[in-house]
């Protein structure tokens, strides 16, 4: 039985992870004995490869480019999130009205958007700037950031919220000091989950960008196909560049990136 | 406990929700009735474009190729994630490090993915292509991505291959199982694969439900593998909602038909939507626990 399983396992390794290093080793080659040796290693490593691809084309600028989009989309959805999640741990009216109004987005294949967006975008003056592509990544997520958030913080028990009124506290005191310190678990899982989406995102980059300054590294990647067609080793290279340090860093935090994706859905 | 002050907090989220939801929804229905190129004066044309829609080709295959990748998500993407799960959930050796190596492909992003895959499936140069060369079963050699007759279901495979968040998901699930089950089953004389299937598969129903749900959406928004791997082609085989819905407005700058389609894919989810959850709720009734 044990070793069933280790043969599923294995077996999955090999469909999954043998095209990175098949791709990783082709990016070494000449193309020509990209097609005629397709297994062998390199006869001679192609260290031009790497050289050509940094000398073309500004990948760290893309990538720093990606790293602020996520980052900005990230901190306005988690905080508008947060603030939302708060307001109803009170009661109001149309409470379950208003919950419906910011959640049903949840539902809405956002791709049917575009045309508005990219009016919106357009009429924001934020056209062909970083900021817009975060706002939107903000947007878009927004929902379900919310549903995130506020599940975690039903969570929190609330004598704590009328205690601290008993204390003095007001709404606002309460909300810093009370309520935020707790809360960061949901947080935490929302954060994620925005990073990761606003890293992967394509449709809205190509959408909202379109200078060369305002490149995402999953637009750059987009555009390798075309721009390095005649010689695939170069494009492969590029590739492995665009990647690298998102592996990286991934590798430093995926215990943490991990646990705190569920850290907040699970009690 | 109310006050005005709590208002304070509602209204940023509020806020973007007009902006990001209910305005482009009201836009989306106004301009689906227009003839319009995105510059000059729009034109009242009333349901005209989704007329053009139904009788358009390549609108039906994205259309029925929508509802494959729905398919794909939930009767082949979820159940390996699940079974992934349970293979990581009995605790081999190195388990943690697996999770995290199954994961990476979902950070990497599914456009390079897509580049990555690309090239797997090329006709002459791809990894799948030479591999079979390689056997000796040259003869099922195909040119994957430019057959139309499986574009589509080529394009389909690093989505299905790539299962890190649904693994994830249904891993979190399981380790809130609590262990006396599995001793008691253990007491009983059970297989790892009966419990597997008596014990963790019935626990983690609603991390099933959630994943279905969460694939359905991801499918319905897909863009990167159609785009990047077979561009909708050859002739439209491959093409989807997105994919048209980016087409007609960037490139044939027809926005009332994009924003047709646009709808037509809102509806599809709705409709989507509405299958899953009455699906998982009759599921639960059925057997009660």
């Amino acid at each position: 039985m044990k070793v069933l399983r280790w043969i599923c396992i294995l077996l999955f390794m090999m469909v999954t992870l043998v095209p990175f290093v098949w791709l990783i080793l082709s990016s070494f080659k000449t193309n020509q004995e990209l097609f005629s040796a397709p297994f062998a290693l390199p006869d001679k490593w192609m260290i031009e490869n790497y050289e050509k691809v940094l000398t073309s084309h500004p990948i760290p600028h893309y990538f720093l480019n990606s790293t602020f989009i996520a980052i900005v989309s990230t901190l306005i959805g988690v905080v508008l999130a947060t603030l939302v999640s708060y307001a109803f741990m009170y009661s109001f009216k149309f409470k379950a009205g208003w919950l419906l109004i910011i959640t049903f987005g949840i539902f809405i294949p956002t791709n049917a958007f575009i045309v508005p967006y990219y009016f919106i975008v357009n009429w924001l003056g934020f056209y062909d700037t970083l900021f817009g592509v975060a706002l939107v990544y903000a947007g878009v997520s927004l929902p379900l950031c919310i549903l995130i958030v506020k599940t975690y913080m039903d969570s929190i028990q609330k004598e704590l919220l009328e205690a601290s009124f008993i204390d003095g506290a007001g709404v606002h005191r309460s909300f810093i000091s009370v309520i935020l310190p707790i809360s960061y678990p949901g947080m935490t899982t929302a954060s994620i989950f925005l990073i990761i989406t606003a890293w992967n995102e394509l449709l809205f980059a190509s959408l909202l960008t379109q200078s060369e300054g305002t490149r995402t590294l999953q637009v750059a990647i987009r555009f390798f196909l075309s721009t390095f067609s005649a010689n695939y080793p170069v494009a492969f290279a590029a590739m492995v560049i665009a990647v690298i340090p998102t592996i990286v860093i991934y590798s430093l935090l995926s215990e943490k990136i991990i646990s705190g994706l569920t850290a907040g859905a699970v009690k | 406990m109310t006050s005005r002050q709590i208002y304070l907090y509602l209204v940023p989220a509020l806020l973007f929700t007009v902006v990001f939801f209910i305005f482009p929804l009201a836009y989306v229905l106004f301009v689906s009735l227009q003839e319009w190129d995105g510059l000059s004066g729009m034109n009242f044309v009333g349901l005209d474009n989704f007329r053009y829609l139904f009788e358009d080709a390549a609108f039906k295959t994205a259309m029925v190729n929508t509802m494959y990748w729905i398919l794909a998500g939930t009767l082949l993407h979820t159940p390996l994630g699940l079974l992934l799960a349970l293979l990581l959930f009995s605790k081999p050796k190195g388990w943690k490090w697996l999770r995290t190596l199954f994961f990476l492909p979902n950070v990497i992003s599914t456009t390079a993915l897509a580049f990555l895959w690309y090239f797997v499936l090329h006709v002459s140069l791809g990894l799948v292509n030479n591999s079979l060369k390689g056997v000796g079963l040259e003869s099922w050699a195909r040119p994957w991505l430019s057959d139309p007759s499986m574009s589509v279901f080529a394009s389909m495979i690093p989505f299905v291959l790539y299962i890190g968040f649904t693994m994830v998901i249904f891993l979190t699930q399981m380790s809130t199982i609590s262990q006396e089950f599995y001793e008691a089953a253990e007491i009983d004389g059970a297989t790892r694969a009966q419990m597997d299937w008596h014990i963790t598969v019935p626990l983690v129903k609603s991390a099933i439900g959630i994943n279905i749900i969460f694939n359905t959406a991801y499918c319905l928004r897909m863009f990167e593998y159609p785009l990047l791997m077979t561009g909708g082609g050859p002739a439209d085989s491959s093409i989807n909602m997105s994919l048209f819905i980016y087409r007609e407005m960037i490139s044939a700058n027809r926005y009332g038909i994009s924003m047709a389609a646009g709808l037509m894919t809102i509806v599809m989810g709705t409709i989507m939507m509405g299958i899953v959850f009455g699906s998982l709720r009759l599921s639960e009734r059925r057997r009660p626990r």
